[in-house]
């Protein structure tokens, strides 16, 4: 079943797309799910952008204070090919600046979780996947780099789809690490992730790094789980995660523990990449050519540009401070190439792995936080939250997460890692999976 | 982090914070960094580094030109002066 | 004393380096840009197949080992002319390492041949600057030597060299060449950055070499430093760096993967051309970088200059001549002319679209003789019509050429017998 296709097949009345707007405006204000709403929407299945992803005409912000007023000249190749094929985009959609952040705290006015307003709705995609937790026929176009797609769907209980690198052309993408970052998607159903993935993918001449490859649909009857990664569960996560082995078990499924210890270093390889790449990406950001201005052309360039730099948020500068540092001559091959080195060693282990199996985990090691306790977390408590995110996203494996349980009401996600380009055959699963387990939604914004 | 290449790293990176700012960001990084350094158990350096995890052949692009569709919208971002674009004194 | 260059050489491309922008020379500013020139958020960078087709070629005349898998890397600094705030460059995987120029009495070393690009054209102002972007993109590569030149003389030489081998492959840097300089007449190193030209680069090094050698001799050491080039008073002044090594901070560009450039084939005729000029340049006693420019991008040049060479038996200098007119005058300069044209030039009558035209109806110079008392008529005709050019002459004698020439054409006289009535005249006429 796809809400793409019942949309299409039910009468919509002549105002559908005013009260629709009318409606999010409203629950915006509560959520602040959208940084942007595209006012003149009038036909098409509403799709809705992460804010760093351009579309041409539309502010798009990043939600950065430093891009205040950058208007793209030109839209994402993802964008282009959905709207020619029937998308309209709705708005740009709220994130933690540059996709920075776990929590989608990191930005002006935080997005708020549906299912608990104290709670925080994930990040970096924060806005996407609350749109499409509270709107009935909606898709969202997102990005991950190191589980910004997963972490936000789980804590608000909709599908996070993350592609292989590569899958989909990053051509229109505001970078954060460009050798990491994936476009992907989040709907209310592995079937509409399907269709999304089937007129998305392709390679990209404006692109280097897209790819052209066949997908198959594989299906894999074991499934592993990595005792390094199962040992840092909160309690509550690992009873709900057991019992879904359970019921993969009775299906059929073969559930195998395997012991992988160099996964244990994928977090801080991953942010040592990560933070390298952000660093230099950042460096554009000197307030006169677009977004944000600083008025004194007169002030020396090194003065005007420090002065534009104020604007970045604090995880903003601290990833360019390490980032610089990390790169840095004296200590690059320490950090920044040792880092690349032990990626290769990580996505080799875990490819054998894969090789007859797909790879089981919840997506995130907790429920989601409140608000507050989230912002009192140090940086390193921050980024272990990613732990169970990281190692596929490290490594460009495909990743589906699919809510798998209610804990006092609040959403649990579950993620299958697959091989690279085995991104089919995660959508298969997530389709069998939803014949047996019914979604729960708070909010049908757009219901008809 | 020695206070001195604290404010180097500020200074290659165009930034300045305030001094309770500063003394957060500093003792982040010493927290981070020392996070990092858990790397260094791993012995590696007969592995080549991977640029990327998905193996990516080179695509060029051939040589021919072709005017881009809204230079008007790109010039709408920044402010212009006699069609050159205006950026800070040198 | 030891000498590095770095020499910065713009590639003939049709299109910019990673985006499809003209590359064109265009009036107005900002109109070859787009998302990708401009670095603004989102856009990213394609590489254009036929600046690494170039850059390769380079690399083998340079004699250098071609990177079969190339690779690019991020430089940061920030500067307003710099879109990204990081230059898309190479090191380690470099399309050539390791080559080496012949010179006369000695070699100097090519540590690397980087692709990169060029950034915006910046015009200062007092209170602010003016940026065009049609400028960014374009594509460059690096050419960076050892510090193996040790005298003015081998700079100039190393560049004419550099210069004439780079023309064959059709890149011109008689005008564009930029380069920063390396001089160490001690230990520390001096670093001249940004001298456009060679007339002002060997400038700039003797400059320099003075200067050190000056502090030297009064007990000094010079300070390791950058230095920028003022061509007005000729001499270098001490300027701050912008970044070190350590702050440009270097990593693989992720945007691009690697390339593979063992499909990008030179084109053979360069080949030929330079084993060709080598060559006949030896057997016939000639110069080889003459030879070479002669001959450029040219196979037609290349086998008729062998064929004027070693078939036709005319004398070398008059094939040398003939290559010469064949450059300016293209097919009409062939095997069949050849000898219609010798005799033209060596009856000393210059080579103009004129001569071209009798030649190609096979038209033979004017055979009547023109008496000497007639030539002197012609001239002195010539004398009364431009009364102030014996003033002129006395000042420059180099004058009388435009006179030759006049009078040579009007009356289809060769130009040597004018000349000498002309000095015979005049020395009358100073008596």
């Amino acid at each position: 079943m796809t809400y793409v296709n019942e949309f299409l097949k039910k009468e919509k009345p002549a105002d559908y797309y005013s009260k629709l707007l009318e409606e999010l405006e409203e629950k915006n204000n509560k959520f602040h799910a959208f940084n942007v709403l595209n006012k003149r929407i009038s036909d098409g299945f509403p799709i809705s952008v992460k804010d760093n992803i351009c579309v041409k005409g539309m502010e798009t912000t990043a939600s950065s204070k430093i891009l205040k007023g950058y208007i793209p000249p030109f839209s994402a190749t993802v964008i282009k090919r959905l709207e020619k094929d029937g998308f309209s985009v709705l708005g740009k959609t709220n994130m933690d600046e540059f996709g920075f952040g776990s929590f989608g705290i990191n930005c002006e006015v935080p997005a708020r979780n549906p299912f608990d307003e104290t709670r925080v709705a994930g990040g970096s995609s924060s806005g996407a996947a609350v749109a499409t937790s509270i709107m009935k026929y909606h898709a969202a176009v997102a990005e991950s780099t190191g589980g910004s797609i997963a972490a936000p769907a789980s804590f608000c209980g909709v599908v996070g789809f993350t592609p292989t690198y590569g899958l989909i052309s990053r051509y229109g993408l505001i970078d954060y690490a460009n050798s990491l970052d994936k476009i992907g998607f989040m709907a209310r159903s592995s079937g509409d992730i399907r269709l999304l993935m089937s007129k998305s993918v392709g390679v990209d001449p404006a692109d280097t790094t897209s790819v052209d490859v066949k997908l198959s649909d594989v299906k894999k009857e074991k499934i592993v789980v990595i005792d390094e990664l199962y040992d840092k569960i909160d309690k509550n996560i690992k009873l709900s995660f057991d019992s879904s082995l359970s019921r993969l078990s009775a299906a059929g499924f073969k559930v195998q523990h395997v012991s992988i210890p160099e996964i244990d270093y994928s977090v801080p390889v991953y942010y040592i990449i990560s933070m390298a790449e952000a660093s230099t990406n950042l460096a554009k950001f000197t307030g006169f050519k677009y977004g944000l201005k600083v008025d004194d052309f007169s002030k020396e360039y090194n003065e005007f540009f420090t002065e534009a730099r104020e604007a970045f948020g604090e995880e903003a500068k601290r990833k360019i401070i390490l980032g610089t540092f990390i790169r840095g001559a004296s200590v690059r091959s320490k950090y920044y190439e040792k880092a690349l080195r032990i990626r290769r060693i990580i996505r080799d282990k875990l490819s054998k792995v894969l090789d007859d199996s797909f790879i089981i985990s919840p997506t995130m090691p907790v429920l989601a936080p409140k608000a507050k306790e989230a912002e009192s977390f140090s940086p390193i408590q921050n980024y272990s939250m990613d732990l169970l995110t990281i190692p596929p996203n490290l490594c460009g494996f495909p990743t589906i997460s699919l809510p798998s349980d209610y804990i006092d009401g609040l959403p649990v996600g579950l993620q299958l890692t697959g091989g690279q380009f085995e991104d089919n055959g995660l959508i298969s699963f997530g389709e069998q999976w939803e014949d047996s387990f019914k979604y729960k939604f708070k909010y049908n914004i757009g219901e008809l | 982090m020695e206070d001195e290449e604290f404010d180097r790293l500020l200074r290659v990176c165009r930034l300045k914070v305030s001094a309770e700012q500063r003394k957060k960001l500093k003792s982040d990084a010493d927290d981070i960094l020392h996070y990092f350094d858990r790397i260094s158990e791993v012995q590696c350096d007969d592995i080549p580094p991977a640029f990327h995890s998905v193996d990516i052949d080179g695509r060029y692009r051939k040589d021919v030109p072709l005017k881009f569709d809204d230079v008007e919208g790109i010039l709408k971002n920044t402010k212009t002066h006699r069609f050159f674009v205006v950026g800070p004194r040198i | 004393m030891k000498i590095g260059l770095e020499v910065h050489v713009a590639l003939p491309t049709h299109s910019k380096l990673f985006c499809s922008c003209s590359t064109a020379d265009v009036d107005e500013p900002n109109t070859n840009i787009c998302p990708i020139c401009m670095g603004f958020p989102g856009s990213k960078p394609s590489l254009n197949e036929e600046a690494v087709r170039i850059a390769k070629t380079i690399a083998n005349a340079l004699n250098c080992k071609i990177n079969q898998s190339i690779s690019f890397v991020r430089k940061v600094y920030f500067y307003p002319d710099l879109p990204k705030s990081f230059q898309i460059t190479q090191l380690q995987g470099s399309i050539g390492l390791e080559g080496e120029v012949t010179l006369s009495s000695s070699k100097v070393h090519i540590r690397r041949i980087q692709i990169e690009e060029d950034p915006a054209r910046v015009i200062r102002e007092a209170k602010y600057t003016l940026l065009d972007f049609n400028r960014s993109g374009i594509p460059l590569v690096e050419i960076v030597t050892d510090p193996d030149i040790v005298s003015e003389d081998q700079l100039r030489e190393f560049l004419f060299v550099l210069r004439s081998l780079l023309y064959y492959i059709g890149v011109d840097i008689d005008k564009e060449i930029k380069a920063d300089l390396n001089i160490s007449l001690a230990e520390n190193r001096v670093e001249i950055k940004n001298v456009t030209g060679i007339k002002n680069l060997v400038d700039a090094a003797r400059y320099e070499i003075k200067r050190q050698s000056e502090i030297i001799k009064s007990g000094g050491v010079p300070e390791k430093e950058t230095r920028s080039y003022d061509e007005k008073p000729q001499s270098t002044i001490s300027s701050r760096e912008k970044e070190s090594d350590e702050e440009y901070g270097y990593i693989y560009e992720p945007d691009l993967s690697e390339f593979s450039v063992s499909g990008l084939t030179v084109p053979e005729h360069i080949v030929d051309a330079r084993k060709v000029s080598r060559e006949l340049a030896e057997k016939h006693n000639l110069d080889y970088k003459t030879l070479l420019e002669l001959i450029a991008f040219d196979t037609e040049a290349m086998s008729l200059l062998r064929y004027g060479l070693e078939k036709s038996g005319l004398p070398a200098d008059v094939v040398v001549n003939a290559l010469e007119a064949k450059k300016r005058f293209g097919k009409a300069v062939n095997e069949k002319s050849l000898p219609l044209l010798a005799d033209y030039i060596q009856k000393g009558i210059q080579i103009d679209r004129d001569v071209i035209m009798r030649i190609e109806k096979g038209m033979p110079p004017a055979e009547v003789e023109v008496s000497n008392e007639d030539t002197d008529k012609y001239i002195k005709e010539e004398l009364s019509a431009n009364p102030e050019f014996i003033e002129k002459y006395k000042k420059n004698p180099k004058v009388i050429d435009f006179m030759v020439n006049t009078v040579s054409r009007k009356h289809g006289i060769p130009q040597k017998k004018v000349a000498d009535r002309i000095k015979h005249i005049l020395a009358e006429y100073l008596k």
